[in-house]
């Protein structure tokens, strides 16, 4: 395990480069197939960069149960993963870490951190929410507005454009922060969990969210209405939903039941994009990487990837892998 | 990715250096001894310690390599030379295995080593805690090991920093953080409730925690919670065992233990702890571990008496607690009211019903006594085969699709399956009066699995169906009536093989034992209940008087539009229960409020006060976790 400072390494040596894409490609995976918690851990599991030759690398430390991460966009060398744990942060680029929240935070679902205040980190957990505005030094739980019952939060984005503007996908529906969690409100009711929620990087005020039960949804004004897609399933769950840095028209979603939809309209279609996947095609999540090529994590299976956006699939690496999350970094100017 | 706990690690992977013969799992069913001298009760006590040790150390060769629960014997019993050292070397080399079962096997390593080690394997041990990233788990068993381990740890390495700990936090930063979480959870389990209660296999990650708490903590107050906790289970055991099989309800027991009762890690614990029954093989897997320090540890006769007195019937009630639910639910974590009738020859349990955990939980039963219990199927009950994605979703973070998949890989095979008899569901509701119980169903549209199981075992004698609609049978010397409110079929219930792994998880395989074996009562109707009723052989002329008595009881019921029974039980008590609504005995409806956190003649403890009287006879003995004080007193 190469754990010297890798991640900041990594930006350094891509930010030489004239030509080298402007986003770094990350994914949270379990590798171990089969894996139960007492079960022998073999493989490497976690943080996994793929450098510009298209090897994934892992950096961190070895966790199953990590489900996502963050950096500090001022420093590289300051990462932060949500786990099984809770939050792990890292100060060195991933060579040390800290448990940095207490014993009543448990299962870190997701991780953000504010670019605009890049001290405030955000934890969704199974009850709630926990902010740290110390770079997780210390974590407090700032639900005020958010349901007593109903507040578990499976995914959870800041909106780059405003500090502590930060949306939360719960049990119950979207929640919109606008003052750094201080205070919560209700953007989108639904019955069952909102599984996915991002920010568009081509237009900072539109938003995807997959829900559990309720199909997608599209916010075209920065999170505060939100129009369900047309033509997305809304019998099964879909897990995540994502978009296509390299063109606006593109989303993507990763489903269990439906496999891999995709639309290149702007959601007005969409298409189930699953010949070349396995049978059954139970997808765990879908990522879109800088050159805009589709990724899709197969149970049971590894890691598919299309150049077509879903036309035609071919076998990538990490045999036997289940990716939580993937993740497109900016990579820092230098 | 799936976040269950395994269920036990089984005797495979611990066992597995183990020939030579194991005396008291293959031996005759032991008694307590008649001379209850205190000497006598303590020296046959560690008789059943050193052989515990014994059989783990009797198996070493010099052929294979020691195993960690040798390793753990061999120090305990301070003979920690150069070749354990090495070994212990080697293993920590390897890949490591078990989250919080990593923890606490190498916690007891390390304290059990820390004055016979050599430097090396010590250090080696050590650095694994900074090198290696157990993760915590997602329920209170994990969470138990993971802070007594990370607790006793992070004592044994004071004054060190952040920097040496896969926790990044300083020694003193760990131990409070352990601190406070041992003693939240002690607070809440002794004010409203045990979680994970009686559980057929997982008393040890609580028992295991608790004995290394009070043996090796250096906190004063630290080893009375933990020797007070320690009673404390080991009294609700006693309170729930008859024969020294665990009886009733369980919040966790598997596919088979909820039917042979005394294949189960709790059997190791009354083996050790009374003496009434045969430990299961292997001591139960995980028994080694409490073992090594099981000597330090003195059972209160007390607790001892009330397991193996059954000279007298007795009702136990008891406030327990559900596993926490995430969402989908109203509540966090639900009120159990658990029952136990236990009588000489059989004991009936249950609980209201509804959720408590997600999976291999077990509602209630009648169970009966036999002189041998290993291999005999001594239980009767039905349950609805819930198999939820939202259930699962409650109390776990997984995505819908992907963890009822991935069950029975995990070692729950029978998640998923339609003759499932574990679990509990919330279409299900259950009403106990003595040895009566009536559990009603109804079941919405569209759920799967829309009927229900009944379980008959394979050693049940003179199965009978009667034209009154009663199913009677003898299990033992008790007399058995179940009542099924519904049509039903016979089908043979099929066991499970687990089958080698292929890459990583369990692989199972159903077996048929054709008529030979247990069979299920499938009633394929969503609206449905159950009525069963015991009595001891010896309150009966005959067989043919039980019958007679049962069907000459007043008996009324009707599915729709909910279910609902008004029945004259064998006791006398007027019951009406109807699907929804508060049982009724008597006039008086049954108010669930009022249940006290243990009532019966032993046990008895307000909600919310922290303060357990464990009382047998004369002898009484009071743990209150208040004042972290324990009173033994004599009655007069």
């Amino acid at each position: 395990m190469r754990i010297k400072t890798l991640f900041a390494s990594l930006f350094l040596a891509a930010a030489a480069q004239a030509a080298a894409p402007v986003y770094d490609f990350i994914i949270c995976a379990n590798i171990n197939r089969n894996y139960v918690i007492g079960s022998k851990i073999t493989t490497l599991n976690g943080v996994y960069i793929r450098d510009d030759a298209g090897a994934w690398t892992h950096h961190g430390y070895n966790d199953t149960g990590i489900t996502a991460v963050a950096f500090d966009p001022r420093d590289r060398n300051v990462v932060y993963t949500s786990a099984m744990n809770g939050l792990w942060r890292s100060l060195d680029g991933g060579k040390t870490w800290r448990m940095c929240n207490s014993w009543d935070m448990t299962e870190g679902r997701d991780v953000a951190v504010d670019p605009n205040a890049p001290d405030h980190v955000y934890l969704a957990i199974t009850d709630g929410v926990a902010v740290s505005t110390d770079r997780a030094q210390t974590l407090v739980r700032k639900e005020n507005g958010l349901p007593a019952r109903g507040k578990y939060t499976q995914a959870i984005k800041v909106d780059r454009t405003q500090a502590g503007r930060v949306l939360a996908a719960c049990e119950i529906g979207i929640y919109l922060t606008e003052d750094g969690a201080n205070n919560w409100r209700q953007v989108l009711a639904t019955k069952e969990t909102v599984t996915d929620i991002q920010q568009s990087p081509h237009d900072p005020a539109v938003w995807l969210a997959a829900t559990q039960s309720a199909g997608a949804f599209i916010s075209r004004d920065s999170g505060v209405t939100w129009q369900n897609l047309p033509g997305v399933p809304s019998d099964r769950a879909l897990y995540n939903i994502t978009f296509d840095v390299t063109n606006p028209q593109r989303f993507a979603i990763g489903s269990w039941a439906h496999g891999v939809l995709t639309s290149e309209d702007g959601g007005a279609t969409w298409t189930a994009r699953n010949a070349g996947l396995p049978e059954g095609h139970c997808v765990w999540r879908v990522g879109v990487d800088p050159e805009g090529r589709l990724y899709a994590s197969v149970v049971k299976e590894t890691l598919y990837v299309s150049d077509d956006f879903g036309r035609t699939w071919r076998r990538d690496a990490l045999e036997g892998s289940l990716v939580n999350s993937f993740l497109l970094l900016p990579r820092a100017a230098q | 990715m799936h976040r269950l706990s395994l269920l036990l690690l089984s005797l495979a992977t611990l066992g597995t250096a183990v020939a030579t013969a194991q005396p008291s799992f293959t031996g005759p069913v032991p008694v307590p001894p008649a001379d209850a001298r205190p000497d006598v009760l303590r020296r046959d006590y560690l008789a059943r310690v050193t052989e515990t040790l014994d059989w783990y150390q009797s198996a070493i060769t010099s052929e294979k390599p020691l195993t960690r629960e040798q390793i753990l014997v061999k120090l305990i019993r301070k003979q920690g030379d150069a070749q354990v050292s090495q070994r212990v070397l080697e293993l920590m080399a390897e890949p490591q295995s078990g989250d919080m079962f990593w923890m606490f096997p190498w916690t007891a390593v390390a304290f059990a080593g820390r004055d016979q080690l050599s430097p090396e394997a010590r250090a080696a041990i050590r650095d694994a805690w900074r090198t290696y990233f157990p993760m915590r788990g997602d329920t209170e068993n994990h969470w138990a090991m993971y802070y007594a381990s990370l607790y006793l740890m992070s004592e044994l390495y004071p004054n060190e920093p952040g920097t040496s700990w896969f926790t990044g936090k300083s020694s003193a930063e760990n131990l409070a953080e352990s601190r406070e979480y041992l003693i939240h959870w002690l607070d809440i389990s002794t004010t409203i409730g045990q979680g994970e209660f009686n559980p057929t296999h997982y008393i040890g990650e609580y028992a295991i925690p608790m004995i290394y708490l009070a043996a090796w903590a250096q906190d004063p107050a630290m080893r009375q919670r933990g020797q007070m906790k320690l009673d404390w289970l080991m009294a609700d055991l006693a309170a729930n065992t008859l024969n020294g099989v665990l009886r009733g309800p369980n919040a966790r027991t598997d596919d088979t233990s909820v039917i042979e009762r005394w294949n189960a890690l709790s059997s190791y614990f009354s083996w050790q702890m009374f003496g009434n029954t045969p430990p299961p093989s292997g001591y139960g897997g995980w028994g080694i571990y409490f073992a090594i320090l099981a000597d330090q540890y003195e059972l209160p006769e007390v607790i001892r008496r009330i397991a193996v007195d059954r000279g007298s019937d007795f009702v136990q009630r008891d406030l327990k607690r559900s596993r926490r639910r995430w969402r989908y639910s109203d509540v966090e974590m639900a009120p159990i009211y658990k029952t136990n009738y236990l009588r000489r020859d059989y004991a009936v349990g249950s609980y209201q019903g509804g959720l408590s955990d997600p999976i291999q939980a077990h509602v209630w039963d009648v169970t009966w006594a036999v002189p041998d219990p290993r291999g005999k199927h001594t239980t009767m009950f039905s349950a609805h085969p819930l198999s939820s994605a939202q259930v699962m979703q409650t109390y776990f973070t997984e995505l819908p699709d992907a963890m009822i998949d991935g069950l029975a890989s995990q070692g729950k095979p029978s998640y998923d399956v339609p003759d499932k008899i574990l679990g509990s569901s919330p279409y299900e509701q259950v009403f106990q009066d003595l040895d009566t119980v009536i559990a009603l169903y109804a079941i919405p549209e569209g759920v799967r699995f829309p009927h229900i199981n009944g379980y008959f075992s394979r050693d049940l004698v003179n199965v009978t169906e009667d034209k009154s609609g009663w199913i009677f049978a003898q299990g033992g010397n008790a007399y058995l009536a179940y009542r099924p409110l519904a049509g039903y079929e016979w089908q043979h219930l099929l066991g499970y093989r687990q089958l080698p792994s292929q890459g990583g998880g369990y692989r199972w395989e159903r077996v048929d034992h054709g008529d030979k074996g247990d069979k299920l009562l499938f009633s394929p109707h969503r609206h449905n209940g159950t009525i069963v009723q015991a009595a001891s052989a010896s309150e009966f002329a005959s067989f043919d008087a039980f019958r007679a008595a049962i069907n000459a009881l007043p008996l009324t019921f009707s599915l729709e539009p909910v279910p609902t029974v008004t029945l004259k039980t064998l006791r006398g008590k007027q019951v009406t229960f109807t699907y929804g609504q508060a049982p009724v005995v008597d006039g008086q409806p049954i108010d669930y409020s009022k249940w006290k956190l243990f009532e019966g003649p032993h046990l008895n403890a307000e909600k919310g006060s922290s303060i357990l009287t464990i009382t047998h006879g004369k002898l009484q003995r009071t743990l209150d976790f208040n004042t972290l004080t324990i009173t033994d007193q004599i009655n007069e």
